[in-house]
């Protein structure tokens, strides 16, 4: 009977317009994933962008992992509060509280993977446009301090799976961050 | 002419009570604290002392802002920081704004090539610059890229990030609407830094009055008047202290004054009693708060606490003058008869509370100083004063009709004596089985503060990730450079144990101002330009950042090499400047630095590391250093005690020659003393210095009223001044009762526990002389 339900609903969904809630509905149910990504920066200080590669993790609904592999080993584990970054020889914990802006520009990926309205809300003022199987989130920051560094930041996918992030940074920086289904 | 000669006590009196009332009139009321630190205190004792006195754990004020909603206190939040950072009374106001540290962090990037502990000749080598490059290129592509990346063109060896490492782990406070706020309560939090030292309680109470103030404007410009302050620390808590004692003082001595009052009326049916009744003790009180300002300057709220209970003994003086005057005899003759029972019975209390004279803590010397003068000037007053003061042929008619059932009640009383027995038996059963500490054993029971206030400090402290220090390294030296440089050498230790986990972090006044020699051999590691710019070239090869991007670095670091150097006085007035001035202050012998340690996990390690045998370098436990100084407070005062006990034998000895009327004497002061023991023990209580104190003084009521019973137990013969005498006892032991017993019940711990013990205690040792000797006063 639910079942029923939902597989109406979904056939209904295929075309008609794709709300916000059901986003958040449809990637609340991912528990966990795993990806690859290729990201690219591109920086006025730099002469070419930056490339790296390597996974992404997420289990819900705190847990985020990215582990760049290109072109140096770094791991970054979010996990709560606690953000701990790893390099060469480094380790580093941080708490999210101290830094504000990494605070709220972790939590762009992390609660849109949550499917955490409320703490994305908190941070950005966001807009929701496509179909189900190719929507775009464009997320504001809210903040004054954060604006001054991002200006904005796309999220593009399909169902519950993210595909583009692209992160728009103050002064014509950018970065596009791709990422496809691997593993599990 | 012989009017006037028989007087002259009363001039004499008069004089001396006015140049009482003056030197009262100008005390200076301490700060408790004071009261119990010791005179010759050891050297860690002496850094305890300090940092108790007017170290910065003395100088916090912790301010929570509660009512309406989150926003209403955020901007509250703001507003008071705002206000109060204009105030020079405070060094610090912190409420988590970032804009506060945005000032810090200015500072850090101007001086980042005189503070950072990286900058070595080897870091701007090619082969250096080309490391620190290569890391500033992986974090640029980590999330933090956009923070950092405007800080690189300037800053690529990336030595401002370094110093900002250097300072985490440092907890940070739950924030909401980017101010601190509780996780747990409705309440924002500020931490404030008096400029004034925690034991200057007047500069403590101004900064609590504009704490007040400037709260008071905020709200009302606000208009959200449902918004409460709530005020906590050290010097807050001494500024209420001070209050409290000062208003329970006077309010106590009122009631007191009106209840004795009202018993005089009631004994003596005079007027005439009553106005004067009460000048013994009046002149004993002003007397003895006049010596120990005289002898000590300041007097402390404790021993004017303290000082009030002095009614007990000096009432009783006017108690037994006027008991014992009769229309056959003229005033000034009434004491004649028992003077010499009611002198001994001054010598014994002067030799209980003398040895106090000698303690090492000033609170216990002030207290013996208090009471020998009090009750020299009481009695005094009662004897000499007092029978110029009443009217010719003034005789109580009520004494006299009470005579005969006291009397008669005493003659019964010895039937007590099996359950006597059985009591103190029972006492001593109890003591020896009690379990649990019998002394309080931390320092804070000497201040003792109601529950609801300890529980908000605790709260605030917790919400704000407890700047509550316990360990604390404290370095000293002669010079104020070469303390820094001390403190360069430790926190280079410290770092390595940090790394060890033997601690989470630390602080250090070299944090901000390092040494001068470390901050010129950090100039010269720095580059000459053309040098720093061919290096800069080489390592910048393959990589991708845009040329002349780094402009602004060799800039700066040529502009650093002939920087001024920092000292306290150019970092004044800054944040940075002001937590320095906070952890190096200045002695008599010399300057200290004060290193506080974070999440200590091995304190012994760090000891036996740290440690110097010429004391340069201590590793400071506040918790077990003032449980220690508590200690021996206690231990002092329990053998003074004793000394004066002791002494009291002696003087009993010499003045009665009979053992066995001695022992009569103390055996009822014994079985008093031992039973109110076991009764306040059992009902949960753990002995402070006021249970002493009120110990010691209802031994010294209770022996004026054992030495009566002695004196008229071997009397020859009884008259009418025996039952004048018994009568006497009867109405003094009412009005101790009375007093002590409205002091048991003011609701002030300490006034709690001194009344209780009083009240018990002397009405017990007259109970006990009555059940004792009794047959032999009625026979």
């Amino acid at each position: 009977m639910l079942c029923t339900a939902q597989a109406i609903a979904g056939e209904a969904q295929e075309t008609a317009f794709w709300t916000m809630d059901e986003l958040m509905q449809e990637m609340a149910q991912v528990k966990s994933s795993s990806a690859t990504f290729t990201e690219r920066k591109y920086l006025a200080m730099l002469k070419e962008p930056l490339k790296s590669s390597g996974t992404l993790e997420y289990t819900a609904p705190g847990r985020f992992e990215k582990i760049t592999l290109q072109p140096k080993r770094e791991s970054m584990v979010l996990d709560g509060d606690r953000l701990e970054v790893e390099n060469g020889s480094r380790k580093r914990v941080l708490s999210l509280q101290e830094f504000p802006e990494i605070w709220a520009l972790v939590e762009s990926i992390r609660s849109t993977l949550a499917g955490d309205m409320q703490t994305l809300a908190r941070f950005y003022v966001f807009t929701l446009e496509g179909q189900r199987k190719h929507w775009q989130l464009k997320l504001l920051p809210r903040d004054t301090r954060m604006k001054n560094m991002v200006t904005a930041i796309e999220i593009s996918g399909s169902d519950g799976q993210i595909v583009t992030i692209e992160i728009r940074e103050a002064g014509g920086d950018y970065s596009v961050m791709k990422i496809s289904k691997g593993g599990k | 002419m012989k009017g006037l000669k028989a007087r002259w006590p009363v001039a004499v009196w008069l004089l001396f009570v006015g140049i009482c009332i003056l030197l009262v009139s100008r005390i200076q009321i301490g700060a408790d604290l004071n009261a119990f630190l010791p005179a010759t205190p050891t050297p860690a004792q002496r850094l305890l002392t300090e940092q108790l006195r007017d170290g910065m754990v003395s100088r916090l004020i912790l301010v929570g802002i509660e009512g309406g909603t989150a926003t209403h206190r955020a901007a509250a939040s703001r507003e008071l920081a705002h206000r109060l950072r204009d105030e020079p009374d405070f060094l610090i106001v912190n409420n988590g704004e970032t804009g506060s540290l945005d000032r810090d962090q200015a500072f850090l990037v101007d001086n980042r090539y005189l503070l950072s502990s990286a900058v070595t000749p080897e870091r701007f080598t090619p082969e250096g610059l080309r490391s620190s490059l290569e890391n500033a290129l992986q974090l640029l592509g980590s999330p933090a890229g956009a923070m950092v990346k405007g800080i690189i063109p300037r800053d690529p060896s990336g030595e401002v990030l370094h110093l900002l490492e250097g300072m985490s782990g440092q907890s940070q406070p739950h924030t909401e609407e980017g101010v601190w706020m509780s996780r747990e309560n409705p309440r924002a939090l500020l931490i404030l830094q008096t400029a004034a030292a925690g034991y200057d309680i007047d500069a403590q109470q101004q900064a609590v009055a504009i704490i007040n103030k400037r709260f008071a404007e905020v709200v009302q410009s606000a208009g959200v008047a449902e918004l409460q302050l709530r005020l906590s620390g050290p010097g807050v808590f001494s500024v209420e202290a001070r209050d409290n004692i000062e208003s329970i003082s006077f309010n106590f001595s009122i009631i007191t004054a009106l209840l004795v009052s009202g018993l005089m009326l009631l004994v003596y049916r005079s007027w005439a009693v009553l106005a004067i009744s009460l000048l013994p003790v009046v002149s004993g009180a002003l007397a003895g708060i006049a010596a120990v300002s005289m002898g000590y300057g300041v007097v402390f709220g404790a021993t004017l606490g303290f000082g009030i209970t002095l009614i007990g003994e000096a009432v009783d003086y006017a108690i037994y003058f006027f008991t014992h005057l009769s229309p056959g005899r003229p005033a000034s003759q009434a004491l004649e008869k028992i003077w010499p029972t009611i002198r001994l019975g001054v010598l014994t209390t002067i030799c209980g509370f003398a040895p106090m004279l000698l303690a090492d803590f000033p609170g216990l010397a002030q207290l013996g100083l208090f009471s020998v003068v009090g009750l020299i000037v009481a009695v005094m007053v009662a004897r000499w004063v007092l029978p110029n003061l009443v009217f010719a042929g003034f005789a109580p008619v009520a004494p006299t009709m009470l005579g005969s059932r006291v009397i008669a009640l005493i003659a019964k009383a010895p039937r007590l004596r099996p359950l006597l027995l059985i009591a103190l038996v029972a006492a001593l059963v109890s003591i020896a089985l009690h379990r649990g500490p019998v002394w309080s054993e931390q320092l804070a029971s000497l201040f003792p503060l109601s529950v609801e206030k300890q529980q908000l400090d605790q709260s605030m402290r917790d919400d704000l990730g407890a700047p509550d220090v316990r360990y604390l390294i404290v370095a000293s030296s002669r010079e104020r450079d070469a303390v820094i440089e001390l403190s360069e050498a430790l926190g280079a230790q410290l770092d390595q144990m940090v790394g060890d986990a033997l601690l989470t972090g630390y602080d250090t006044p070299a944090r901000y101002l390092p040494s001068l020699k470390t901050q010129q051999a950090r100039q010269a590691a720095l580059p000459e330009e053309a040098e720093l710019r061919a290096s800069l070239r080489q390592a910048l090869v393959g990589l991708p950042f845009r040329d002349d991007l780094f402009e602004p670095f060799l800039q700066q670091v040529a502009a650093a090499r002939s920087q001024p150097l920092l000292t306290p006085e150019s970092m004044r007035g800054t944040n940075a400047g002001l937590q320095t001035e906070s952890l190096l202050a200045r002695y008599d012998d010399g300057w200290r630095a004060m290193l506080p340690l974070r999440g200590v996990t091995d304190p012994d390690t760090i000891r036996k590391t740290f440690e110097r045998a010429d004391g340069s370098v201590v590793l400071l436990d506040m918790k077990t250093e003032s449980d220690a100084l508590y200690d021996s407070y206690v231990r002092e005062a329990v053998a003074l005690s004793i000394i004066g006990v002791l002494a009291i034998f002696i003087l009993l000895f010499i003045s009665l020659r009979s053992v066995r009327r001695v022992a009569t004497v103390l055996l009822p002061l014994a079985a008093a003393v031992v039973i109110t023991l076991a009764i306040l023990l059992a009902g949960g209580q753990q002995l402070l210095l006021f249970h002493l104190v009120g110990m010691l003084l209802a031994v010294a009521i209770g022996t004026n009223y054992a030495l009566f019973f002695d004196r008229e137990s071997n009397a020859e013969k009884h008259d009418e001044d025996t039952r004048l005498t018994m009568v006497s006892l009867l109405v003094a032991n009412v009005s101790t009762v009375m007093a002590f017993g409205m002091l048991a019940l003011s609701g002030v711990p300490v006034l709690t526990s001194i009344g209780l013990t009083v009240a018990l205690g002397a009405f017990l040792s007259l109970l006990f002389s009555a059940v004792l000797m009794g047959d032999r006063v009625a026979r």
